[in-house]
């Protein structure tokens, strides 16, 4: 058991501020690239699926039953054929960000009321072009919150990543745990937990900016 | 795109004013059902003229409408317009040249007013001056300020202005062929009273062919040149003008249709000056009524006022006459008559 | 024609409602042949394998059954416990008139989820103790607001109007609250249980870092030790637990729900 300093943690910090820096931008960075991938990925799956209803039922349940895989599972069987780091990390990540983005991409995009897609239609759109410039515009939005909320789950995903040698904060809560009885465990793991929350409340409030200042104003309610 | 897609269309676009729309023996059967929805439809359209669809909802009068720009494809049967075969033609590329208004009016509501009605013009590849001027003109022409109205998105319209950039939205290119599902069947009955008479001004103008579906006899009397009523399967009832099918409705489907006051109905159709009018007296001249004004109006203006007759002023404002009820009375003869006879000539012609 | 319409309306409704009763016995089914087939797909490998005796000591029926009953127990106690925590916290909560409170919960509730468990898990372990009380602790904080906040919206999302009417027809607030807002929340509540849940198993997984026992343990023994065999036995039966817990909560989902909703 290790008793809470104050003054402790403070000159934890101002020893080691950019290591912890560091390795909070580490932990953004391999978010942001398994968001990226899964947001290519979700999008397209859910623009080939969004109007055949058993495909879409199907794509849901799998990605649905990707959720519910323990993480630290699925890491240690990515290891094997990925190795440790950053590769498996990302593979893991990008998995669990599936759901959120493909389940509100078909949502999204079964949400374009039926009329504005018919009058598309009769003003001579192509499906192509209905969906990249009347669909997915209107889809935006819902398809972003799907987007946060991946970054959410990943954010604190990407923590126990670091047990497989991943990259991020995680780092600096199992250095906590293996100096377990030492006087800066606490400052590491306390350290590691906080910069998480940061990140992930920075994050969403990014993420609130960029869906306010990529959607049409004709969309806010 | 084969080269005579092209000049098809570039034929059928040309025509601005107007093109000649041919139905022949057009069906559509869905996959899964026994009783066609549209069997053997067959109707001409003159370059001009404004066709209302008239009929119970579920009897086909969308679907036939809809085929015409191939938003559902016919069964068998041929379209043309302008002589073209428009199912030989590429659906988008024959849609950009035919507006489209439906009732839920469908403006995107992720781009501005002048977004929305620049969609064709922009598909067509016009210039973005061109794009733009027209766009204004548009505007003006729905009677909506550009200054006001370009930069604002759909949802802070109200519901008649939405309708009427919907219109606006189908003119943009200029199509020569105007297809209108219930337009203003979704607003109230004041703004659509007035969506109607815009509308009449903008056709007198614009002389677009239009086919124009509605469930409402009295919008089809006050706006059509021509009505067809129609029942199950699409199967026209009676095809004819307004005033025609007042006087003389072919079956009992129609007159039913008609319901009751056919004959004030009638008379909302035919001005005062085709009446034979009594002496100008300045005895009459307490209640006046203008020559372009309908005989219903004068009718009303009797009974509102209990004058047994009342004066009659040209559109410089001078008495030219008088009107009594028994005048009305056999003005309305007189029309009926006068119907009767075109259609022996057109009878004797056919 | 009408009529004729009004049938195909009528029968595309009706095909509509077809697919989706397919799809959800599809679904309703597929769990447990997926579990089935990975399960039987482990024990067909495992067999192939000559183990030597470091994975004969972990990779035997005596082991996996402790493992997986510790893993259990850590999840089911730790749903319970929050069940009978935060379902009553939130019904009293949607009581209060206070809009701070509520709004402090709902705020609480959002950092919580920005919170890692790995990182609450090793905190607590730091600052108090290792072992299985502070896993269960650990889980219980940690399941105790998603939960506390679907108890919340499941109340707050009901039309106010048929709480207007049931008072309206002489029901006491207590009345209501059992016979029309509590059933009415129910689907909310228990996705919220059913969400919690199945993170529970993620979770308790992550407790073997603080000597709490649990499938985690093999996996991590898997890979300290580079075991792949005990790893992947390790990871395919909690992922098989996970699975199986969703199944088994979304089946009682079904049942509880009332009928109407």
């Amino acid at each position: 058991m290790t008793p809470f300093d104050l003054a402790g943690l403070l000159t934890f910090w101002s020893r080691r501020w950019d290591d912890i820096l560091e390795l909070m931008v580490e932990h953004l960075v391999v978010v942001l690239i398994s968001l990226a991938i899964a947001m290519v990925i979700g999008v397209v799956v859910g623009m080939l699926t969004w109007n055949k209803p058993i495909p879409a039922a199907i794509v849901i349940a799998a990605a649905g039953v990707a959720l519910t895989i323990p993480s630290l599972a699925l890491l240690a069987l990515l290891i094997r054929p990925f190795g440790l780091g950053w590769t498996s990390t990302v593979i893991a990540l990008t998995f669990y960000s599936l759901l959120p983005i493909v389940r509100n991409t078909i949502v999204g995009l079964r949400e374009v009321p039926p009329s504005v897609l018919e009058s598309a239609m009769g003003m001579g759109m192509g499906p192509i072009k209905r969906m990249m410039s009347i669909q997915l515009p209107i889809a935006w939005p819902i398809i972003l919150t799907g987007v946060r909320v991946a970054a959410q789950l990943t954010i604190g995903i990407a923590a126990i990543a670091a047990y497989v040698a991943g990259p991020g904060l995680g780092t600096l809560i199992f250095n906590g745990l293996s100096s377990l009885g030492s006087k800066n465990a606490l400052n590491f793991a306390l350290t590691g937990t906080l910069g998480v929350i940061i990140l992930a409340l920075l994050v969403d409030a990014a993420f609130v900016q960029i869906t306010r200042l990529t959607t049409s104003r004709g969309l806010r309610a | 795109m084969p080269e005579s897609t092209d000049t098809a269309l570039t034929q059928i676009a040309s025509r601005t004013d107007g093109a000649r729309i041919v139905l022949d023996r057009v069906s559509k059967v869905y996959p899964g059902q026994d009783a066609p929805a549209v069997e053997e439809f067959s109707m001409v359209a003159e370059p001009g003229e404004l066709i209302m669809f008239v009929g119970p909802s579920g009897c086909g009068k969308t679907t036939t409408m809809k085929m015409i720009n191939r938003i559902i494809e016919p069964s068998s049967g041929s379209i043309t317009i302008d002589g073209r075969d428009i199912l030989s033609l590429d659906p988008s590329e024959l849609r950009r040249h035919i507006g489209y208004v439906i009732q839920q009016i469908g403006l995107f509501p992720h781009m501005t007013i002048a977004e929305n009605i620049a969609v064709v013009p922009k598909l067509l590849g016009w210039t973005k001056q061109r794009t733009a001027d027209r766009v204004d003109e548009l505007l003006q022409t729905v009677q909506l300020d550009p200054g006001t109205f370009a930069h604002r998105y759909p949802r802070q319209l109200s519901g008649g202005q939405q309708q009427r950039v919907g219109v606006a939205r189908a003119l943009a290119a200029d199509p020569p062929v105007m297809l209108m599902d219930e337009p203003f069947g979704a607003t109230d009955p004041i703004t659509r009273e007035k969506l109607q008479a815009e509308f009449l001004r903008l056709q007198e103008s614009i002389g677009k062919t239009i086919i124009f579906v509605t469930h409402d006899f009295d919008e089809a009397i006050r706006l059509g040149d021509r009505i067809a009523v129609l029942s199950e399967r699409s199967q026209i009832e009676q095809f004819d003008t307004p005033a025609a099918i007042l006087a003389e409705p072919a079956n009992d489907y129609v007159r039913s249709f008609i319901g009751q006051g056919a004959a004030l109905k009638r008379l909302a159709l035919i001005p005062v000056e085709t009446a034979v009018l009594g002496a100008a007296s300045a005895a009459v001249d307490h209640h006046r009524i203008a020559t372009d004004d309908s005989l219903r109006d004068a009718l009303d203006l009797l009974i509102v006022t209990g004058a047994p007759a009342i004066g009659v002023v040209d559109r410089s404002g001078t008495l030219v006459g008088s009107l009594t009820v028994e005048r009305i009375s056999t003005a309305l003869g007189a029309d009926a008559t006068a119907l009767a006879a075109t259609r022996s000539d057109e009878g004797r012609l056919a | 024609m009408t009529v004729s319409t009004a049938t195909t309306a009528i029968s595309t409704a009706s095909a509509a409602r077809r697919t989706d009763r397919r799809i959800r016995i599809a679904r309703r089914a597929a769990t447990p042949v997926i579990v089935v087939l990975s399960l039987g797909g482990l024990l067909l490998w495992l067999s192939t394998l000559e183990l030597d005796s470091i994975e004969q000591r972990t990779l035997n029926w005596d082991y996996i059954f402790l493992r997986t009953g510790e893993h259990l127990n850590l999840t089911i106690v730790a749903s319970i416990l929050v069940a009978v925590l935060a379902i009553p916290t939130g019904i009293l909560l949607s009581r209060t008139r206070s809009r701070f409170t509520r709004g402090f919960v709902l705020g609480l509730a959002n950092v919580g989820q920005a919170t890692p468990a790995v990182g609450v898990v090793i905190l607590l372990a730091i600052i108090w103790q290792t072992g299985y009380t502070t896993a269960l602790v650990a889980l219980v904080i940690y399941s105790f607001l998603p939960v506390l906040r679907n108890t919340m919206i499941g109340l707050e999302q009901i039309d106010p109007f048929v709480k207007e009417s049931a008072l309206g027809m002489g029901m006491t607030s207590g009345q209501v609250l059992r016979r029309i807002e509590l059933p009415l929340a129910v689907p909310v509540i228990l996705a919220g249980l059913r969400t919690s849940l199945v993170f529970c198993v993620g979770v308790a997984t992550i407790a073997t870092f603080i000597n709490a026992g649990g499938l985690g343990d093999m996996i991590v023994n898997g890979l300290k030790l580079q075991r792949f065999p005990v790893l992947v036995t390790g990871a395919v039966l909690v992922a098989s637990i996970a699975l199986l817990i969703d199944w088994v909560a979304s089946v009682i989902e079904d049942v509880l729900r009332p009928k109407g909703v």
